[in-house]
């Protein structure tokens, strides 16, 4: 029997080699061992997406294979993701997401998507090319804490702008984080945004950053 | 000394013949909102119609004094004429170009080309449109342009199943990649018997920033090749994003001038390359001519910057953004013809 450093071992390896059927097995056996679901989740595929990122950054991966290891990620994380219990999967929050108008550049959207689906957020994906009115609405509708949006040109970059204008005038309390690679934590700010990450990587964080900043800044009020 | 037209100007360039000066042109569309104004049409309406598409190129060549028109203007015809809807976003105050919101094929399998592609959907408009092209405006250039293989397989499946078949379904992918290659040579040839002066194959989906050099090598240069070799020249090669680590490999795929973005360094590109291989770009299509904040000497020591990095024509490095900054846009077009008088290192001068 494998023991519980072996799994991990085999769900971090599962993911960085994006070898799906050795990342479900290895979930299964997890919690057919009994071990949590969330340090399964944690300290093997996120851990694992880890390095894939410091491989991408170092040019030894390129975007087809951190898709592969996304999709063995993820039937790791349909296992496990039931299993932890509700209070466990840290602040429980939703994200609406999308790819704006007239964008249909949505592979890094999907990305981000994933780091928050591992966070164990609910997430609400809107897709790409997503009409301007369908952010504000969809967050109406889920009370969504945080709306994350992304354009890959500069030009429907423009139309974050006008979404934050429309989310903020109905709902003030609303954390708006921006990314995609025309858009810089400058461009955030001059938008209105709460919130920016480069890079998928670091996306959820700067999410609980921005719920947080929001809270203290109502408790003020 | 004679001046040349534009035109002259150009396939001169193109055959590496002595010019008058440094033409500005380009691969990839150059419709700008002046001319489309001037034109009297609105964004939406000019890829659908062989009159205005026609007009609005003309008239932003001529309020530019740009060497070339381009056309056409999307990158959605071919999928359309397979089959596919696309949002032209007719109701859209801001400018957006056609996509495809949901493409009618959702696995590898299932692609499949109509014959005589060229009949269908919005395509034969562009026959009508380089007709119109040539009898009102002899004087301008007429460009065209292809998509290459994998970015065209991208607007017909999703690009994440091209991607990840790489890997997984390697015989699949590279099944597709030679219909379509098959397809890209069928609507050049047809081009280019419908009168246009140059094509440029754009392949911008396959960069170092996106694929592996060693993945462009394998999958991506033997269809670029193919293509190429089966077109008349004058004919372009045209990629966006990291390219200096393909250069040298671009500049084997059999085209007469190869074209760059500006995540390029062009010096660089210059010395991968050597004296007498056509190269060019690279004008930040955003920065330079639709950011407000640029001023215009800017603009200038952006174009006197490529010049010196050794290019042999100004291009945009992408399709231009249709809202330019007029005074802007005349900057780089106008600092081009008078700075590029002195030879560049593949063509000489009259
Ligand atoms: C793949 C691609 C395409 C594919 C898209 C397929 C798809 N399903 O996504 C296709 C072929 C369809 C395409 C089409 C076009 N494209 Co394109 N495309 C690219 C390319 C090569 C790679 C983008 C990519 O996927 N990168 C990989 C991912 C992993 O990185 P990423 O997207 O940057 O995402 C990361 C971060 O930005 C961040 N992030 C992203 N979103 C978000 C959101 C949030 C909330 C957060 C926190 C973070 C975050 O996290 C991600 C992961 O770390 C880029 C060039 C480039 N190097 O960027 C051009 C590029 C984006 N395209 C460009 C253009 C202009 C176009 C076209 C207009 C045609 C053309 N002339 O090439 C059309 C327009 C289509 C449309 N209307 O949207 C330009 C944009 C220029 C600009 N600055 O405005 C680029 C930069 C190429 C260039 N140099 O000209 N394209």
């Amino acid at each position: 029997m494998a023991s519980k450093e072996e799994l991990i071992e085999k769900l971090k390896e599962g993911v960085v080699e994006y070898e799906e059927d050795t990342v479900n097995e290895a979930s299964q056996q997890w919690l057919d061992d009994g071990h949590e679901a969330l340090e399964g989740i944690m300290e093997g595929l996120a851990a694992g997406m880890e390095i894939v990122g410091d491989l991408y950054d170092k040019q030894e991966y390129f975007v087809p294979e951190v898709l592969m290891c996304a999709d063995a990620l993820y039937g790791g994380l349909d296992i496990l993701r039931p299993h932890v219990p509700e209070k466990e999967g840290g602040p429980k929050a939703q994200v609406v997401i999308g790819s704006i108008q007239g964008d249909v550049h949505d592979i890094g959207k999907n990305l981000v998507k994933m780091m928050f689906d591992v966070a164990g957020w609910d997430v609400h994906d809107l897709g790409r090319d997503v009409p301007l009115e369908n952010f504000v609405s969809e967050q109406l509708k889920t009370d969504s804490e945080v709306v994350a949006m992304s354009a890959m040109m500069t030009t429907t970059m423009l139309g974050m702008k006008k979404v934050i204008k429309m989310i903020k005038d109905k709902n003030p309390d609303v954390a708006i984080m921006l990314g995609g690679a025309p858009v810089t934590k400058d461009v955030a700010n001059l938008f209105g945004a709460d919130g920016y990450a480069e890079s998928a990587g670091n996306a959820v964080s700067e999410g609980i950053k921005m719920i947080g900043r929001l809270r203290e800044y109502q408790k003020k009020d | 000394m004679a001046e040349l037209t534009p035109k002259e100007r150009v396939l001169r360039l193109l055959r590496k013949e002595p010019i008058d000066t440094m033409p500005f042109f380009s691969g990839m569309g150059m419709v700008v909102m002046p001319g489309i104004e001037k034109s009297g049409y609105n964004f939406p309406t000019v890829h659908t119609d062989a009159e205005r598409m026609a007009w609005s190129a003309i008239w932003s060549a001529r309020l530019m004094n740009f060497d070339c028109v381009v056309i056409p203007y999307d990158m959605t015809m071919e999928s359309e004429a397979m089959g596919n809807t696309i949002s032209l976003y007719a109701d859209s105050e801001d400018i957006l170009y056609p996509t495809i919101p949901n493409k009618i094929w959702s696995t590898l399998d299932e692609v499949e080309i109509p014959d005589k592609i060229w009949e269908k959907g919005r395509l034969p408009i562009l026959a009508d449109a380089i007709k119109i092209i040539k009898e009102n405006a002899p004087e301008l250039a007429i460009g065209c342009w292809q998509l290459g293989p994998f970015t065209q397989a991208g607007q017909v499946l999703e690009l994440d199943l091209m991607l990840k078949g790489i890997f997984k379904q390697k015989e699949k992918v590279e099944n597709i990649l030679d219909k379509i290659s098959d397809m890209i040579i069928d609507i050049g040839k047809w081009l280019q018997a419908s009168g246009c002066d140059y094509i440029t194959l754009r392949e911008p989906g396959v960069a170092a920033d996106l694929l592996s050099p060693k993945t462009f090598k394998n999958f991506i240069q033997p269809r670029l090749t193919r293509i190429l070799a089966g077109w008349e020249s004058p004919k372009l090669l045209h990629i966006c994003g990291k390219t200096e680590p393909l250069l040298a490999m671009m500049s084997e795929c059999g085209a007469d001038g190869l074209t760059v973005d500006i995540k390029c360094d062009v010096k660089k590109g210059r010395e991968i390359l050597g004296p007498d291989v056509l190269f060019m770009g690279n004008i930040d299509t955003y920065t330079m001519t639709c950011d407000e904040k640029t001023p215009k000497d800017k603009a200038i020591e952006h174009i006197k910057g490529m010049i010196d990095g050794g290019i042999d024509a100004v291009m945009p490095g992408c399709d231009l953004w249709p809202a330019i900054i007029e005074e802007n846009m005349k900057a780089c077009v106008d600092t081009t013809h008078e700075y590029g008088k002195n030879p560049s290192p593949a063509v000489g001068r009259l």
